[in-house]
């Protein structure tokens, strides 16, 4: 992983931010809203619900900015986690596991359309796409209706008719491939 | 849970696949292992990598009621740079809660060996304690909801400054993590005391309710925490009763 030689421009701007500065916030919003509202997206998949989840992930990293610590991965790292964490909450509180499951198992591995189309981001879903390839099925299957189906492993385990330590190792295995092969976020 | 579990729970806490004990169990432990704050550091950082190939741009309106939403949203302040001064702080209130208790024993002459049960050191008798607390006439009593494992009970008085603890049968804490005990008023949470847990998961702890405290307590929780204490709760609630 890169050495944190130069400071990340965002780390910068969050830190305007932390101090109350909104126009920096403002820029850090142009940076990261479309990781956040995509991530949202993918989990919550309705698209009125998705906005306002968006909308208080930046609430929340607003509010969080002064206590973000760079020891513990980078500012994108940070705002994929609080992103995915609320949308975890919000499917979670608002949808019964059955409802959920029913779902899932009939969206997993649908493609999306993303609006974006400059040339690094495709570059990018492509890296990720082949790195997912990667995975044995198994893996892939466990991670995603974790990670994008916002089931938990024991969930997934009821899903796919496995016990939940099968799942907890191809979730383990599967990210630990997953990682050899991406790496982290600058 | 045991400890050897815990390790492999890394990349399902990274995922958000836990669910909200394990979660609690899991935070409770990895800050303090090199290990498990790696994996989640790398995991993260990779999960990052294949949210950003999801990206989709909100629509153009949603810009502006964030930022009219933020310009109104006051922001927290940052953590203090280490644990030092929360440290003096905790150090200071306990030796002034265990000296203001063993004043009080001695002053009632109740300070003889048998008077004082030493749980882990600092802890005074407990049964004295309960007796005056339960004594007086705005003596409360509450039991905590843990979600099956262990019980916990509080009695308390804010006439006496006391509250008893009695804790049965809590799940050991992870190496490392202790729990911690809060009244929660309508500033926030206040930190009473790291409990200090017997064999058998047994905790007999009573504690001054000092001048921090200075409204009636609206909620008593638990949570797990660094062994050393935290000033403002880290870990989620395991336990609570609302008053």
């Amino acid at each position: 992983m890169d050495a944190a030689a130069t400071e990340d421009p965002l780390t910068a701007l969050l830190r305007r931010a932390g101090r109350g500065d909104q126009a920096a916030f403002a820029e850090l919003y142009d940076a990261l809203s479309p990781l956040v509202h995509g991530v949202v997206l993918k989990v919550v998949r309705d698209p009125a619900q998705s906005e306002e989840v968006a909308q208080e992930v930046f609430v929340e990293l607003w509010r969080l900015a002064a206590r973000f610590d760079e020891t513990r991965g980078s500012v994108t790292s940070w705002v994929a986690t609080v992103a995915h964490r609320r949308a975890i909450d919000r499917v979670r509180s608002e949808q019964s596991s059955r409802d959920r499951v029913a779902r899932q198992v009939s969206n997993v591995g649908r493609d999306y359309d993303h609006v974006s189309e400059d040339v690094e981001s495709k570059f990018d879903r492509v890296r990720v796409r082949r790195a997912l390839e990667r995975l044995t099925g198994v893996q892939r299957e466990a991670v995603e209706l974790a990670y994008f189906g916002g089931h938990t492993y024991r969930e997934v385990a009821v899903l796919l008719e496995v016990a939940e330590g099968t799942v907890k190792t191809r979730i383990r295995d599967g990210m630990i491939r997953l990682r050899d092969e991406l790496g982290g976020a600058a | 849970m045991s400890d050897i579990d815990i390790h492999h729970l890394a990349a399902a806490y990274a995922l958000d696949a836990l669910d909200a004990r394990e979660r609690a169990a899991f935070e409770a432990h990895y800050p303090s292992c090199d290990v498990c704050r790696a994996d989640v550091l790398d995991f993260r950082s990779t999960l990052a990598v294949v949210a950003e190939a999801e990206a989709v741009a909100p629509p153009p309106d949603l810009r502006r009621r964030v930022l009219d939403e933020i310009a109104q949203t006051r922001q927290l302040s940052p953590h203090l740079p280490s644990g030092v001064t929360d440290l003096a702080e905790r150090r200071r209130r306990r030796q002034r809660t265990a000296a203001t208790v063993v004043a009080a024993a001695a002053a009632a002459g109740l300070f003889t060996a048998g008077a004082l049960i030493m749980n882990g050191g600092d802890s005074p008798a407990y049964a004295t304690e309960l007796a005056k607390v339960l004594d007086q006439s705005d003596a409360r009593l509450v039991t905590l909801d843990g979600g099956g494992d262990g019980r916990v009970r509080i009695a308390w008085s804010g006439g006496a400054e006391r509250a008893v603890l009695l804790a049965d049968d809590l799940p050991e804490a992870p190496d490392g993590m202790a729990y911690e005990l809060w009244l929660i008023d309508e500033q926030g949470p206040v930190p009473m005391n790291v409990l200090d847990r017997a064999d058998g998961g047994e905790i007999r702890d009573a504690i001054v309710i000092d001048g921090d405290a200075e409204s009636e307590p609206t909620a008593w929780g638990i949570t797990l925490e660094p062994a050393a204490g935290s000033a403002s709760p880290t870990g989620d609630i395991l336990y609570a009763a609302t008053v």
